[in-house]
């Protein structure tokens, strides 16, 4: 289930993000398809978001993600933060990503 | 060159022995168990995750092996993705996306008993065995649930398959797929020892996770 209310944007920045064990997920050249094995539904990224969402998954906060995002793509931090915590929050809107030291569900 | 996929996608590059024919009560018997597998993996997908329900399929004694004829069958799929953007959009589900099929049993009708084992060819090991009898059981599968209206796909062949191996006590994953060019695909199957034992498409299927 993903959360009643979405975490503000200063919660968000410095969060952990973490993929649940119910969600998997597969790169491709273009796409990378998400899994969502609690509710059988598939969901693409672009391969911007797929690279965003392994950075997510590697980096300790989302600022930290978008540091290293920023620096592949030779943008501003503050540009791709942004873009970053839109897709956080589109992802846990759909329960496909946790805030590390959420409840397992 | 021998890749990881070409392993696995093909079980028959082993040249394991051709299986016996059943007989008719045989494939009978055989059938019935695979109509009351279907009906408990629809039941077991309504009630929970797909995890859950590969777990409740698998649940249970394991009982001796059994067997029937072959019928080959083309990789059925899933269907396209959605993005994450149109929300709006008709989104796939694993689970069955047709109306509940009215229940035919009651749900603690007992499954049907085991067809009977066909005997080891000479020099089978009991690992080659119980890939023979995989295949067995997966060409059943497909050859009788491609009869039945609403959802026999790939998953519901998958999770057939699943229980009746799991009946057999022949230790199996069941692999979901998925692709992305030229368009969204998504397809399962099940594997035995690294080897499909439904058809695992056409190569281009990127494992996405085994159950």
């Amino acid at each position: 289930m993903p959360p009643e209310t979405a975490p503000s944007a200063a919660e968000l920045v410095t969060a952990k993000i973490r993929v649940p064990q119910h969600v998997v997920y597969r790169s491709f050249p273009a796409e990378t398809v998400v899994l969502n094995l609690q509710t059988g539904r598939y969901h693409g990224l672009n391969a911007t978001a797929g690279n965003m969402l392994a950075a997510l998954e590697r980096a300790d906060s989302v600022r930290a993600a978008a540091v290293v995002v920023a620096g592949e793509y030779e943008q501003p931090a503050e540009a791709v933060e942004r873009d970053m915590c839109e897709l956080c929050n589109s992802l846990l809107a759909r329960g496909l990503v946790e805030l590390d030291g959420d409840a397992p569900r | 060159m021998a890749t990881l996929r070409a392993e696995t996608d093909h079980a028959g590059a082993r040249r394991l022995p051709p299986a016996r024919r059943l007989r008719p009560a045989e494939r009978a018997r055989l059938a019935a168990e695979i109509l009351a597998a279907y009906r408990r993996a629809r039941r077991e997908l309504r009630r929970a995750p797909i995890e859950s329900a590969v777990a409740a399929l698998r649940a249970g004694p394991p009982e001796a092996p059994s067997a029937m004829g072959p019928a080959p069958e083309p990789p059925p799929t899933m269907g396209p993705a959605p993005g994450l953007t149109p929300a709006t959009e008709p989104v796939p589900r694993l689970t069955p996306a047709t109306e509940p099929a009215p229940r035919l049993t009651p749900a603690t009708e007992p499954e049907p008993e085991l067809t009977p084992a066909t005997e080891p060819a000479p020099g089978l090991t009991p690992a080659d065995g119980a890939l023979v009898e995989a295949h067995r059981l997966g060409r059943a599968v497909g050859r009788t649930l491609r009869l039945l209206p609403g959802d026999t796909r790939c998953l519901a062949r998958s999770l057939v398959l699943t229980r009746l191996l799991a009946r057999r006590g022949i230790p199996a994953k069941l692999v979901i797929g998925a692709r992305a060019d030229p368009d969204f695909l998504a397809h399962a199957w099940v594997e035995c020892a690294g080897h499909a034992v439904l058809p695992a498409g056409d190569g281009s299927y990127g494992r996405l996770v085994e159950l």
